[in-house]
C-alpha cells in the first residue's frame, strides 16, 4: 500500500468517526446509523475483500477503543462487513452497490448487537439488536447513496488508484472498480 | 487466511478487554484523543447540527410565532441573542438554581458528541475535563434531573455514561412513600423501578429521585422520573415503569456536580447564590 493510500485511509477513518460522533449520531438518535460502517462497505465494494477487511478491522478497533463496550466487537463486525461487501459487490451500478451496502450494514449492526448481548455489554439484548437492524439498514442506504459515489470517485483518482502488485507474492487482492 | 488472522486478533482484543483492565490505557488514550478532536469538530459543525435539529419544528405554529417574535425583537434592538443562546441562558439559569438549592458546585458543560460506536453506546462526550475539576464518577445533571455519571475524563473532555444506559442501575427513592429501590435504564424508554421492599405500594404518578446519600454513587435529590405503570407479579414483587425526567436523546447544555474537595477549575463553577454573593 502506498503512502498516499495509507494517509487517505487514516484521514477517512478519522473523518468518519468525527462526523459520526458530532453530526450523524446526534441527528439520528432513534436509528443506529453508522457512517463508519457505510464507509467500510463502500471501500470494500470498490477495492475488494482484502482492503475491505483491513480497513473494517482498523476502523472498528479505533471505534471500539473510543467506546465504553469491550474492544473487538466492532472490529470483528466491520471486518466481516468488509469481507462480505468485497465479495458481493457487483461494481457495475451505484444503486446495486447501495443495496448491497445497506443489507450488509444491517447485518453488521445485527451481528455487533448480538455480540454485545453475548458479552452482556451495555445491557444489550438479542431483541434490541434484531429490532434495530432493519431501521439501521434503511438509514445506512441513504448514507450509502452519498458515500459510495464519493468513495468511488476518490479511489479512482490517479493518486489513490490501487496498483497491480509489483511483487506477486504479496498481492493480496485484485483492485476493482 | 487474512480474514482468519484478523478475526483471531479481534477475538484476542475482546478476550483481553473482557478479562480485565489490560486495554484500559488504550481505551483511555483513544477516548482522550477522540475527545479533543470532537471538541474541535463540534466548534465547526455544532451550528450546522443545531440548524438541522431545528428543522422538524420549524413548521409548527408555535415555533413560527417564536421566530416572528424573535425577528420583531431583533428589529427593535431589544434582543440580540439567538434562539440557541436563549436556550443556553435558560439552562444556565436552571443549573444556577440547582447549585443554589442543592448546595452543589456545578460546572456547566456542552454535549459535543455521542459515543462513536454507531448507536451502541449510551454515552455522550462533554467539553469539560480534568482541567475544569471533572473527575470520574461525578454526577451530571440538566439542572433538575439526572443525566448520568462521568465514566472517563481527560484534560479537556469527559465521557458520561447516561442513566438511561440499559446496563446502569440508579439508587432511587419514591418521594411519596420514601421507599428506596433500584431504577434500571431502558434507553429512550426510561427506567424500570424495583423497590427493595417487594411489598411496597407504588402508584402511577409517584416521583423518583436519586438517593439516599451514601447508598448511591449519584448526588442525592435529583429527579429520575415519574412512574407511569405498575405491575405486580405472581410472587407479589412490584415493578414499575418510569418515564425519565431527562430525555437522553435531546441533551445539550448540562452541568457536572463537583464533589469532594476538587481543585479550583479554570472554568468558573456555578456556586450556590449565597456563596456567590459573599
Amino acid at each position: 500500500m502506498s503512502a498516499q493510500r495509507g494517509s487517505a485511509a487514516l484521514a477517512a477513518m478519522i473523518t468518519a468517526l468525527l462526523l459520526q460522533g458530532t453530526l450523524i449520531g446526534p441527528l439520528a438518535t432513534a436509528v443506529p446509523l453508522s457512517l463508519p460502517a457505510v464507509l467500510v462497505a463502500a471501500a470494500a465494494l470498490v477495492e475488494g475483500p482484502t482492503t475491505g477487511m483491513a480497513f473494517g478491522f482498523s476502523l472498528g478497533l479505533v471505534a471500539d477503543l473510543g467506546s465504553s463496550h469491550p474492544a473487538g466487537i466492532l472490529a470483528l463486525a466491520w471486518l466481516s462487513l468488509g469481507l462480505v461487501c468485497g465479495l458481493a459487490g457487483d461494481r457495475r451500478t451505484v444503486l446495486g452497490d447501495v443495496v448491497i451496502a445497506a443489507v450488509c450494514c444491517a447485518l453488521a449492526t445485527l451481528f455487533a448487537g448480538l455480540l454485545l448481548a453475548v458479552v452482556h455489554a451495555g445491557g444489550a439484548t438479542a431483541w434490541v439488536a434484531a429490532r434495530g437492524a432493519l431501521p439501521a439498514g434503511l438509514g445506512d442506504a441513504v448514507l450509502a447513496l452519498a458515500v459510495i459515489p464519493l468513495v468511488r470517485g476518490f479511489l479512482r483518482t490517479e493518486t489513490l488508484r490501487a496498483r497491480r502488485g509489483l511483487v506477486p507474492g504479496i498481492d493480496l487482492g485484485t483492485p476493482r472498480g | 487466511m487474512a480474514a482468519i488472522v484478523l478475526a483471531a486478533l479481534a477475538l484476542g482484543f475482546l478476550t483481553l478487554d473482557l478479562g480485565g483492565g489490560s486495554l484500559r490505557s488504550a481505551h483511555s488514550g483513544v477516548r482522550g484523543a477522540l475527545g479533543s478532536l470532537y471538541r474541535g469538530t463540534d466548534a465547526v459543525l455544532g451550528p450546522t447540527r443545531h440548524f438541522i435539529q431545528g428543522i422538524p419544528s420549524a413548521g409548527t405554529s408555535h415555533s413560527r410565532i417564536s421566530v416572528l417574535r424573535h425577528e420583531n425583537a431583533v428589529l427593535r434592538g431589544k434582543i440580540a441573542a439567538t434562539d440557541a443562546d436563549r436556550a443556553a441562558h435558560a439552562q444556565v439559569a436552571r443549573l444556577q438554581l440547582a447549585a443554589t438549592s442543592g448546595g452543589y458546585r456545578i460546572v456547566p458543560a456542552r454535549v459535543i458528541a455521542l459515543g462513536p460506536g454507531g448507536g451502541f453506546d449510551w454515552t455522550v462526550t462533554l467539553d469539560v475535563g480534568t482541567g475544569s475539576g471533572i473527575r470520574v464518577d461525578q454526577t451530571v445533571t440538566d439542572g433538575a434531573g439526572l443525566v448520568g455519571r462521568v465514566l472517563h475524563a481527560d484534560a479537556s473532555s469527559c465521557v458520561v455514561l447516561l442513566g438511561a444506559d440499559p446496563g446502569s442501575g440508579v439508587g432511587v427513592r419514591d418521594l411519596r412513600t420514601g421507599q428506596v429501590g433500584v431504577a434500571t435504564g431502558r434507553g429512550s424508554a426510561g427506567f424500570t423501578f424495583v423497590p427493595l421492599d417487594p411489598k411496597a405500594v407504588i402508584r402511577v404518578g409517584d416521583r423518583l429521585v436519586t438517593g439516599p446519600t451514601g447508598s448511591t454513587s449519584f448526588a442525592a435529590g435529583l429527579s429520575v422520573g415519574t412512574v407511569t405503570a405498575v405491575r405486580t407479579s405472581a410472587d407479589g414483587t412490584t415493578t414499575a415503569t418510569v418515564r425519565a425526567a431527562v430525555s437522553p436523546t435531546s441533551l445539550d447544555l448540562v452541568g457536572v456536580i463537583l464533589v469532594g474537595g476538587q481543585p479550583l477549575p479554570p472554568r468558573p463553577a456555578l456556586a450556590p447564590a449565597a456563596q456567590a454573593n459573599r
